[in-house]
């Protein structure tokens, strides 16, 4: 019987998920939109995951990433919850040893991985502000009427330039249509978008960082041609674009979690729990002024966790 | 008279009894809430820095409580911090309450003995000097209780819950000078011997604005979350270190200085150079990495987090910068602090 590892990144766009053999070779990948319902998903995942890998198999370790991590670990009994930039950098050194910068865009976040002997050693990611990541070139895209996997495409036809504003995407919005209403052609402002979005990211994200080649490009915007683009004329260097760009994160968590495990057996409940309901119920605590919301995740009916409180009189910690 | 003042963490211990000592009542407002939050926020000028929301909706609950007379600080150069006060003031008196309020300057130390505190609490200098001396050895108790517990935190969770419970009760309880200085030596030694403990994992210095550094529901109780991962919490700012600086009475600030001077030759305002020296001397005391905590958008801390940048360059030695502003979720902090810790321990295997 054949060992596998399995990875899941809840994102707050997407949900990618893996399957690796022993040797970390992907068997098979998947990538949801999270369409603001993690648990189904998730649930989604194992359903494909269990339909091509079928029961014949012995789980190793599975680990879990991204922003739903938590939730995601505790549905499937996760032997690891990592947080996504460690799970980027543990890939990306994985498939390149060499890799000394990781460039991850993903739906509400960006970020940056500095990697020196295969070992992360610095970081940066957005604050406060989700200006120039996925979610924002999706909606750019859709209320262009323009398929997102077509939008970068459509960047690499432009003939003259545009600047767009990339600071704020409030302002980039209004920029782009103001552009529009003088008459540019829309492929020369998607282009300057990509162009912006770039310029934001090295300002504001990858401010200070020494951004040394190998370079990766990894997360759901490195599908766009555009800012592919866009940074390598930027950073004037080659920027490699994984094979499994979409799933590093989840790929990161499998590794981890074949660390973690080390051999042991993993945690995990089974495909199986695919056909399992899971319900998450939030009450607000009176015991004082915080009034934290506290969530319940309920299995089949079956209390599984709870999470949520500051002071641990619900969590008990 | 019912005083109130802001929260600054367990410092507020000694503003309160300092105010007792000069015969006033202290009026406490109730712990720091999202409420208190929520209140400030509703009544602040929106693009106002976060200290300024939650002092004031820590004034509004103390009002609501009874409180008639409000002390808050002033005099910060160049920085915000100089129109809190009288803003707070502004704003407090156009929602209706009725009180008295006091901004005090922390650049005049001879007015603020032998004028202001006179002439409000109707008490001789002497014992203005009196109840300033309490404050400065409570602050300095405060500040070694606070040590102590990141200590006993970052090797036993559950160990330092019960000795935070302890001794604050008995930090809260002594009056006396000798009894003070009593404690503040035990405190000391049990440091020293949790010190020895090989439970610590890692180190990180602390640094930032100071109102961050030393009230926990601003930080979103940051250094809990650090001593949860066995890390070693180091800070050198707090109320103690603040009065010691305003008396002219610490040495070791003009090391702080030159470490700082080195990246600006002058200050920005704010505690700015305290943040970059502060760095560069915890630096050179061996810690894994730094973290600095700021409220959005404020000005000199974001001048620092430049020179901060380089610090990492030239020393080598991973710092993370964290603006905060009002939101309450976690998850954000927690990714980040998790992620820089991780990176920490694998860079030291």
């Amino acid at each position: 019987m054949a060992t596998v590892y399995i990875g899941i990144d809840v994102g707050s766009i997407s949900t990618k998920g893996v399957v690796l053999d022993d040797n970390f070779n992907v068997i098979t990948y998947e990538y949801l939109r999270t369409k603001g319902r993690p648990i189904e998903a998730v649930l989604n995942l194992i359903k494909i995951f269990k339909e091509r890998v079928g029961n014949n198999v012995k789980f190793g370790g599975v680990g879990t990433t991204g922003s739903g991590r938590r939730l995601a670990g505790v549905m499937i009994g996760a032997d690891i919850v990592k947080n996504e930039i460690i799970a980027h950098a543990i890939a990306a050194s994985h498939f390149y040893p060499n890799c000394q910068t990781v460039i991850e865009i993903g739906g509400q976040d960006s970020k940056i991985i500095i990697l020196r002997n295969g070992i992360p050693v610095d970081f940066a990611m957005n604050t406060v502000c989700a200006a120039g990541t996925g979610s924002f070139l999706d909606h750019q895209a859709q209320r262009l009427g323009i398929p997102i996997e077509e939008f970068g495409k459509l960047a690499l036809k432009a003939k003259t330039k545009v600047n767009i504003a990339g600071r704020c995407t409030v302002f980039a919005e209004s920029d782009m249509i103001h552009k529009a209403q003088l008459g540019f052609p829309i492929e020369s402002i998607i282009a300057g978008l990509c162009e912006a979005i770039v310029r934001n990211y090295l300002n504001v994200v990858a401010k200070g960082k020494d951004i040394k080649p190998l370079i990766l490009f990894q997360g759901g915007v490195a599908a766009n041609v555009g800012v592919r683009e866009a940074f390598k004329k930027e950073l004037k260097e080659e920027i490699i674009v994984p094979e499994y760009f979409l799933v590093m994160g989840a790929i990161g968590a499998a590794i981890l979690a074949k660390e973690e495990t080390n051999g042991r057996g993993s945690r995990f409940y089974g495909f199986g729990i695919s056909n399992c309901e899971f319900n998450t119920k939030a009450i607000e605590c009176n015991g004082c002024a915080n009034r934290c919301e506290i969530i319940h995740t309920y299995r089949d009916n079956e209390l599984i966790d709870i999470y949520g409180d500051r002071c641990g009189k619900w969590s008990g910690g | 008279m019912k005083a109130a003042f802001p929260y600054i963490g367990y410092h507020s211990i000694a503003l309160k009894d300092f105010l007792t000592a000069l015969g006033a009542k202290v009026c406490l407002p109730p712990p720091l809430t999202k409420r208190t939050l929520e209140l400030g926020v509703k009544y602040s000028p929106e693009m106002v820095c976060l200290p300024f929301k939650i002092t004031l909706g820590n004034f509004i609950e103390a009002l609501e409580i009874g409180a008639d007379t409000l002390f808050m600080a002033t005099g910060a150069r160049k920085c915000r911090f100089g129109y809190y006060s009288y803003l707070q003031e502004k704003i407090l008196k156009e929602l209706g309450y009725q009180f008295k309020f006091y901004s005090v300057s922390q650049y005049s130390p001879y007015e603020f003995v032998f004028e202001k505190m006179p002439q409000i609490f109707n008490v001789s200098p002497l014992k203005v000097l009196k109840a300033l001396y309490l404050m400065i050895k409570k602050s300095e108790l405060c500040e070694n209780f606070k040590n102590s517990l990141r200590v006993i935190r970052a090797i036993d969770y559950q160990k330092s819950l019960i000795f935070e419970k302890e001794y604050l009760k008995k930090i809260e309880g002594v009056k006396k000078i000798k009894e003070i200085n009593i404690l503040n030596k035990e405190l000391k030694e049990l440091r020293k011997k949790w010190l020895k403990n090989n439970g610590i994992k890692l180190r990180v210095g602390l640094v930032g604005e100071i109102y961050f550094l030393l009230e926990d529901f601003a930080n979103q109780e940051l250094e809990k979350e650090l001593s949860k991962f066995g890390v070693l919490v180091l800070s050198k700012r707090s109320l103690y270190s603040r009065l010691k600086h305003l008396l002219k009475m610490e040495p070791g600030f003009l090391k702080i200085y030159y470490y700082a001077r080195k990246y600006l030759s002058v200050s920005p305002g704010g505690e700015a150079l305290n943040t970059i020296g502060e760095a560069v001397n915890f630096i050179k005391k061996g810690v894994d990495g730094i973290i600095h905590i700021f409220p959005f958008t404020c000005m000199p801390e974001n001048i620092a987090l430049h020179s901060l940048e380089k610090i990492s360059e030239d020393y080598n030695v991973p710092i993370l910068s964290l603006s905060f502003d009002e939101h309450t979720s976690k998850t954000g902090l927690l990714t980040r602090i998790e992620a820089f810790l991780e990176l920490l321990k694998r860079r030291k295997k």
